[in-house]
């Protein structure tokens, strides 16, 4: 009797602070759905991978500079924004719709900005480098030096040679 | 033998109570306490607890301790098994987040409410420090309390700031003109679920009152059977 008692205290403990973990990680991560609790449980247990089918159609549409939809099939392909290799590209989306000859558009940079830290973040140790002819700037550093390049305000902004520079 | 087998599921029944279902109301209670659902998006919205339902859980312990409904002398203390004593510290654990996120569920987010209803609980959960209790009396305190608190927010407030809105929602508005009130607007089935919330609060707290009343009736039963043994020798 003893016994089962003991067992019924372990058994009640364990699955009780399982609960309360998964209670604290709900609270943590604030998921607005039921798929964004599956899809943050899909990367807690380390499972979740990018939908690729999405991905590549995304690219199709970067391609053909399509930036916006672009950027909404990357969200659908990496809904929990875990994929160092779509947040690069969604970085790199916001800069070319970004980049003007005249002026860069600053909210867009800023968001590309937010991208790409969040792509260097998920990187491993090694810096992100994207193997893609279509790209000038293959390094996730170069793409986040542009950007803040782009954000910074100078002198050389009233330079009128600058329309001669050209996008990457 | 037959009184043994009853003693015996009995304290099996008891056990699993105490050391499973207990715990997974409670922490049921705290889950859904914070969840509300948005009104436009429809989407979950979780709020952590406040830091002034933290202090409305504190006394509330106080007053379950004093009310009886739980019993330290009893449940932790160093006669009794570690693991024993861990699980009861549990238990109480999750019983004080529910208390927490059962203030949550029936407090305004912000704004002028907020700290009307705040004053609100403090007075009556202050007050009720210097009163007399048993679990019983308590027990229905606090689903008065609780129920009130449930009607105001979630019925009356929520029907007065309501997107549609009706008459009430136009007497409020000439009658607190220039009255910061900034009260967020949630979808209907916020409601349904602090009602939830709420019953399961206490129907938590009402089992946690029938294992005392268990208790004491064992504990007399014991030392009934005491007395006879000594009196018997």
């Amino acid at each position: 009797m003893r016994t089962q008692l003991k067992i019924i205290q372990i058994a009640g403990l364990v699955f009780t602070l399982a609960y309360a973990a998964f209670i604290v990680w709900i609270y943590a991560t604030e998921p607005r759905t039921f798929k964004e609790v599956t899809t943050s449980a899909e990367v807690a247990a380390g499972t979740y991978e990018i939908n690729q089918e999405q991905f590549n159609s995304a690219l199709n549409l970067f391609r053909h500079e399509q930036f916006r939809a672009a950027r909404d099939e990357w969200q659908r392909a990496d809904p929990a924004q875990r994929d160092a290799r779509t947040q690069f590209y969604v970085a790199y989306s916001f800069y070319r719709e970004g980049w003007g000859r005249v002026y860069f558009d600053q909210e867009l940079f800023k968001q590309g900005v937010e991208a790409v830290n969040r792509a260097i973040a998920l990187s491993p140790a090694t810096s992100l480098t994207i193997d893609d002819p279509d790209l000038q700037m293959h390094t996730a550093a170069e793409l986040k030096a542009e950007l803040e390049q782009g954000l910074e305000r100078s002198w050389s902004d009233v330079n009128p040679l600058k329309v001669l520079r050209t996008r990457k | 033998m037959i009184t043994t087998d009853t003693e015996i599921n009995r304290s099996r029944n008891r056990a699993l109570v105490d050391f499973v279902v207990l715990p997974f109301l409670f922490l049921t209670v705290a889950l859904l306490g914070g969840l509300r659902i948005g009104a436009e998006s429809r989407t979950f919205i979780f709020i952590a607890p406040p830091l002034v339902t933290l202090l409305f859980a504190v006394l509330l312990m106080l007053l379950l301790v004093r009310g009886g409904l739980l019993r330290f002398r009893q449940w932790i203390g160093s006669e009794l098994p570690p693991l024993t004593n861990v699980a009861h510290i549990w238990t109480f654990i999750t019983i004080f987040f529910a208390s927490a996120q059962a203030f949550n569920s029936v407090l305004p987010e912000r704004g002028l409410l907020h700290w009307l209803f705040s004053f609100c609980f403090l007075w009556t959960l202050w007050n009720n420090q210097f009163s007399s209790f048993d679990a019983r009396r308590l027990l229905r305190s606090l689903a008065i309390l609780f129920g009130t608190a449930f009607v105001l927010k979630h019925m009356l407030l929520a029907s007065l700031y309501s997107p549609e809105g009706g008459w009430l929602q136009r007497v409020a508005g000439t009658l607190l003109q220039g009255v910061a009130v900034d009260t967020p607007t949630f979808a209907p089935a916020t409601g349904y679920i602090a009602f939830l919330t709420l019953a399961l609060y206490v129907a938590g707290l009402m089992m946690l009152a029938f294992a005392v009343n268990g208790e004491s009736k064992q504990l007399a039963v014991r030392e009934v059977m005491l007395d006879d043994l000594r009196d018997s020798g």
